[in-house]
């Protein structure tokens, strides 16, 4: 206020001596997304930059979502972030997107084993799915990265992925139609740089909120389970089937890695080990949310199951001995021991956390 | 205390009678070996507080325990490995010899996965003669309910299915036993309705004032399958076996924990 005094004051003598030049008028504060460094009068035209909070609702049985609070959900964040995330401006030759190998079909992840990058240079993990991953305490198989944000960083640069350098893709969306406009309005920026790419996109994937499966629905009372269903939830949540442990609660995940027994050594992945140099961590990955995993196909971090069956039935023939394999595979080689009608039965529980809304929504 | 009290006044006021510009008392505590120690107090107006640190640790037949080593054996003669220890204390409370009692922590959570859930540091003890610190092993029936810990970082690992009973496991000790590496799981909780939390008080003499003072809390890993019942570790689950929950509380209640304090 002292300072718009101090102006106003300081144009007022500079007009007793300048006679000539033309009083300009427009928006002389420069907090607002118009202000004017011509202006001398202020002409009530000031607009300041605001954005629309997106309300993220947590589902039944969820903990709060850990949204950074440089980063809050916006209206206007997410719809750019989601632009993005289906945009091959993003990839070395114009031809891949996030969505690419995170297709929402698949509930955001790949159908086929391992992703083929754009100069067909093919990976060794399967592409995790996208499902309410704005609870996750941390992303990637190996738990490579803490927040959405910094995981969003690494697959633009990744020689088997999308293969593109950030000053390029920078210098691509600086120059493009849409974004400067887009980012302009999300973010109140006049240049566009790779820490608001990742952050938009950080804000669309807290929006892959999954909560209305048969399961939810039948936790609501709006819909029954079938005999098969609940056998399945019942070994699903019993010491029988030890499900829970791992993918336990609404969440239908722990937060923690695990080796569940899938190799004997030598390892050929260390996983969560190679993160963090803890031989103790050797070949322990992230437990996946089993939510949509019916869409989510193929299985583990390496896609090595393409069927829900064949995931059931590693568990239940027990795993392989390895020094990191997890207490909790407590009978390995000789497993859960189910009968064929408790498998089906586990499997066909698993498919009522289906969410057909997830997968179709636009 | 009432005597440097009154001899204080009386020197300021022959110091007020002769310096004008004397100093004004400031209220404030007046020891340098609380936390809220205020160097410009010239007269304690009993706020000092003081400084708790609560340490959690962790032997086996005494010695500090050592994580995926299968180097320990137990009463039933069974080689094993800790590979996992989670666990909850909860209503750490200390209690002082004129009756009342200070809640330490609701629920504490400790892992050793995570050093940092080792150390529970109080930052705002009042000066008193502490006579007791009590803890519950696990949740009490009251605070065991499913959905009631949503935000703590034992959300969601800790949980104990509906199914089950709901509500939250107390403890998930794990690793490998015999020489074949079988595993076993040691998860204690609330089972079929039943409520196996119990709660441990013991004596101390505790007068915290002046010091930073560090009271241990041990877990001899060792005693959950010994006294007075000898447990077999098993690949067999038990969070659905209340007679097993029913043995591991009994042992927890004789002699599992133990404190340590300073003797002053």
């Amino acid at each position: 206020m002292k300072k718009q005094a101090l102006l106003l004051l300081c144009s007022t003598l500079f007009f007793a001596c300048q006679k000539d030049l033309a009083p300009m008028s427009g928006c002389t504060d420069n907090t607002a997304v118009n202000y004017s460094a011509n202006a001398i009068t202020d002409d009530g035209s000031c607009i300041f930059f605001s954005t629309t909070p997106f309300i993220i609702e947590t589902p039944s049985g969820f903990p709060d979502m850990n949204i950074p609070t440089n980063n809050p959900t916006t209206v206007e964040g997410v719809a750019l972030g989601k632009k993005l995330f289906h945009d091959k401006i993003l990839s070395g030759n114009g031809m891949q997107a996030c969505a690419s190998c995170h297709l929402q079909p698949a509930a955001f992840s790949d159908p086929n084993q391992f992703s083929t990058g754009i100069d067909g240079l093919i990976g060794d993990r399967n592409a995790s799915a996208i499902v309410n991953v704005g609870w996750n305490n941390n992303l990637n198989w190996d738990g490579s990265a803490i927040t959405l944000e910094e995981q969003a960083f690494e697959p633009i640069t990744n020689p088997i992925e999308m293969n593109d350098t950030w000053i390029n893709v920078e210098n691509k969306l600086n120059a493009d139609g849409e974004y400067p406009t887009l980012f302009k309005n999300a973010f109140n920026i006049d240049y566009i740089d790779s820490n608001h790419v990742v952050m938009a996109i950080a804000q669309f994937e807290r929006t892959l909120i999954s909560a209305n499966s048969k399961f939810d629905k039948f936790l609501r009372g709006e819909t029954q389970l079938t005999a098969s269903e609940l056998g399945g939830y019942a070994i699903f949540n019993s010491e029988k089937g030890d499900c829970f442990h791992c993918h336990g609660t609404q969440m239908f995940m722990d937060n923690l890695f695990h080796n569940n027994g899938l190799d004997p050594e030598p390892f050929t992945d260390l996983g969560l080990g190679k993160i963090t140099n803890n031989v103790s961590d050797n070949a322990k990955f992230k437990t996946p949310t089993l939510r949509n995993i019916e869409f989510s196909a193929p299985y583990m971090h390496d896609g090595r199951f393409s069927t829900l069956e064949e995931v059931v039935e590693h568990y239940n023939s027990g795993g392989e001995y390895s020094i990191t394999v997890d207490p909790l595979m407590k009978k390995l080689g000789v497993g859960l021991q189910l009968t064929n009608q408790e498998k089906q039965d586990l499997v066909a529980f698993l498919k009522t956390l289906s969410d057909s809304d997830f997968i179709t929504e636009k | 205390m009432k005597r440097i009290f009154v001899i204080f006044t009386t020197i300021s006021l022959v110091f007020t009678a002769c310096e004008k510009e004397e100093e004004e008392i400031i209220e404030g505590c007046t020891d340098t070996g609380a936390v809220n120690y205020n160097t410009n107090a010239t007269n304690d107006n009993g706020s000092c507080k003081y400084n708790l640190s609560l340490n959690f640790t962790h032997t086996v037949d005494g010695n500090l325990l050592e994580t995926d080593q299968m180097i320990y054996s137990n009463a039933a003669t069974q080689n094993y490995s800790v590979q996992t220890l989670r666990y909850l204390l909860s209503d750490i409370t200390l209690h002082s010899a004129n009756g009342t009692s200070t809640l330490l922590d609701e629920v504490h959570f400790i892992t050793i996965s995570d050093p940092s859930t080792f150390n529970l540091d109080i930052q705002d003890l009042n000066s008193a003669n502490y006579t007791a610190i009590s803890f519950t092993m696990g949740l009490d029936a009251l605070k065991n309910i499913t959905d009631n810990y949503l935000n703590e970082s034992f959300f969601p690992s800790f949980s104990w299915p509906d199914f089950m009973g709901g509500g939250y496991h107390y403890m998930q000790l794990e690793g490998d036993y015999t020489t074949t590496f079988q595993g076993y799981a040691t998860h204690t909780g609330g089972t079929d309705g039943i409520d196996f939390s119990f709660t441990k008080n013991f004596p101390i003499s505790l007068n915290i004032a002046n010091t930073n003072t560090t009271v241990i809390i041990n877990m001899e890993i060792n005693n959950w399958y010994s006294n007075p019942n000898i447990i077999n570790l098993t690949t067999d689950g038990i969070m659905d076996n209340a007679n097993k929950q029913a043995l591991l509380q009994a042992n927890g209640i004789t002699d599992v924990f133990s404190v340590f304090y300073p003797i002053n």
